[in-house]
């Protein structure tokens, strides 16, 4: 069935910033939740430390990518994926989970981490593990299939 | 679903300190058997800071009945400490912190802006000035400075023709009398203490015993609750005693998070001290003290605090010395900021003569303001015997600091030295009719 492709707006030479800017919140996301489960079992502070700059790093990019994300959907009209859907309020309640964790995380000591901060960490991860497939999934098999078909 | 909602509702709205009210006020903590809350984790911990606009002309704060206050000097450079001499001199201890705490967490970052809203402009001395009063009016006439370019010092004593002044990275002496308006040379190191980088809490007050023997000096601990690891914390959260003039130490006592105002009680010849204790568990938690110091005693920071009230934050665990730890004395309600302490002679007014005033710089972990004033606790028999008191109020009002008391100490003639670090002020309280002297001649 053919429809318009859906093309980002906000791009450099074609390549999408939100694209670009995604990996940020992934592998920041990831790695906190890594050096949270270092820390539980070995309480050695720059774990800590660790995952309180991946945290914040994480999110202030993450910010940045989602919004140039949105404009990218806005703007997209009736080329607007319905699978983006998913993928935006997704990684909205990634990104809420990341800012309460990023509190969590700034108290002092063991309660900074253990329980809440690892338990929101692995929460994040694993939405993320679904709203990033979601995203890729609409970014090579969608517009890859929409492109492919225009003639 | 209800109750499980409500729990969650419940648990973030507690969570957002921010917003959380004191659950009683702090006179319900003053005492020695205080009610101790259960501590909370935050999102935001309770917070409060008084913005520093100082005093307008004339303004000043409120002293009980029967006492009369006046500014002994103005426009100084961030004073911290005060040291009254014999002769009628006064020597002030001008210091701001080194300023070299690295940020190792985000939040390091956020919380210097936060905590820098509450430092006013001044520059501070980091210096000693000697004030004299030479027309016998009650304020300082005569002003210079003693010892220039010290590296933020705090504690300040003299003892048998010695003057020492306890800096953030050691404790130095210089030869001096009384009268004296310079100082020769950068003065020898007595004995070196624990201080940057990281140099969380960076006063190191110090006091000489009554017999000159022995010096003994606070290091406060590294860290808010071992945030830095328990590696920083070597050598801190302790009093130490240096042997004179050797400069041989040991630990005198440990586990208190941050002592100031170090001072031994005239009748029982007891050292004393106020501590701060840690922040971030909530309004009312954990009380800040006034202590006797027992020799080889451990007071729980950072495994616990008043005894066995184990602190959760800290891994791994220590039984052990949790067992150990002894509570504080007398409590003087939470997150106040003691930094100041002496004890009041004998011929001050009844109800004041013998008891203990203590300089409160104030809150900054509480959403209503504690402290900000100096309080008085009675003494009978060198143990507090009563209710503490509020003895000099009005440094805040409206949410903003005139004046922040540090520390506290009293002259030949029987008047308190307060010095306040905002107001930049030396204040001079005295009871009604009492004498001013002359400086000795010479």
């Amino acid at each position: 069935m053919a429809r318009e492709a859906f093309l980002p707006r906000v791009a450099i030479g074609g390549v999408p910033l939100h694209a670009m800017l995604v990996p940020f919140p992934i592998v920041c996301f990831t790695g906190a939740m890594l050096t949270d489960i270092t820390y539980s079992n070995s309480p050695q502070v720059q774990w800590a430390n660790f995952s309180e700059w991946l945290l914040a790093v994480g999110l202030i990019v993450g910010i940045l990518a989602a919004i140039f994300g949105l404009i990218d959907f806005l703007a997209a009209g009736r080329a607007r994926p319905r699978i983006g859907w998913f993928h935006l309020l997704g990684n909205a309640i990634v990104l809420v989970v990341a800012m309460f964790n990023n509190l969590v995380h700034s108290r002092d000591g063991w309660t900074g981490v253990v329980p809440t901060g690892l338990t929101l960490s692995v929460i994040t991860v694993v939405l993320m593990a679904v709203t990033g497939f979601l995203g890729w999934r609409m970014a090579y098999v969608h517009v890859g299939r929409t492109v492919g078909e225009r003639p | 679903m209800t109750r499980a909602l409500l729990l969650v509702a419940s648990g973030l709205a507690l969570a957002l300190g921010g917003c959380s009210k004191p659950h009683f006020t702090p006179d319900k903590q003053y005492g020695t058997a205080v009610p101790l809350p259960d501590p909370v984790q935050y999102l935001f911990p309770p917070m409060g800071i008084a913005k520093p606009i100082g005093w307008k002309n004339g303004e000043m704060p409120k002293v009980p009945a029967g006492f009369t206050i006046v500014p002994f000097a103005t426009d100084l450079k961030t004073p911290r400490r005060v040291l009254p001499l014999a002769n009628g001199d006064v020597l002030v201890v001008e210091s701001s912190s080194p300023g070299t705490e690295p940020a190792l967490r985000p939040k390091d970052l956020v919380f210097a802006f936060v905590i820098g809203q509450a430092h006013g402009p001044t520059k501070a001395g980091n210096d000693v000035v000697l004030l004299r009063d030479t027309d016998g009016d009650g304020k300082a006439d005569q002003r210079s400075v003693l010892i220039p370019k010290l590296n933020s010092p705090f504690g300040i004593a003299f003892s048998n023709g010695k003057l020492y002044v306890g800096e953030t990275d050691g404790v130095r002496e210089w030869d001096y009398t009384p009268g004296q308006t310079t100082v020769s040379g950068p003065g020898r190191v007595v004995t070196e203490l624990p201080g940057p980088p990281i140099d969380h809490h960076w006063t190191k007050d110090i006091v000489v015993s009554p017999d000159g023997s022995k010096l003994y000096a606070g290091v406060g601990s590294n860290s808010n609750i071992v945030e830095n690891g328990l590696e920083a914390e070597k050598d801190r959260a302790l009093i130490f005693e240096v042997e004179l003039p050797s400069g041989a130490k040991r630990p005198f006592a440990t586990g208190l998070r941050n002592p100031n105002g170090l001072t031994f009680n005239p009748e029982t010849g007891q050292l004393w001290t106020v501590v701060n204790e840690r922040d971030e568990l909530g309004n009312n938690l954990v009380p800040d003290y006034l202590t006797s110091v027992k020799e080889g005693a451990f007071y729980g920071w950072p495994w616990s605090y008043y005894g066995p009230h184990v602190d959760v934050r800290v891994k791994p665990p220590r039984p052990d010395k949790v067992k150990q730890a002894i509570a504080p004395d007398y409590s003087l309600s939470s997150h106040v900021a003691p930094l100041g302490l002496a004890f009041a002679p004998a011929d001050w007014p009844a109800g004041f003569a013998g008891g203990a005033l203590i300089g409160e710089h104030g809150s900054w972990d509480r959403t209503v303001f504690n402290g900000y004033e100096v309080a008085f606790v009675p003494f009978a028999g060198g143990r507090p015997a009563g209710k503490l008191q509020h003895f000099a109020t009005g440094f805040i009002a409206d949410g903003k600091a005139k004046g922040r008391p540090v520390g506290v100490a009293f002259g030949p003639t029987g008047a308190l030295y307060v010095a306040d670090d905002v107001g930049n002020v030396i204040w001079r309280i005295a009871p009604y009719n009492s004498a001013v002297a002359k400086p000795a001649a010479g």
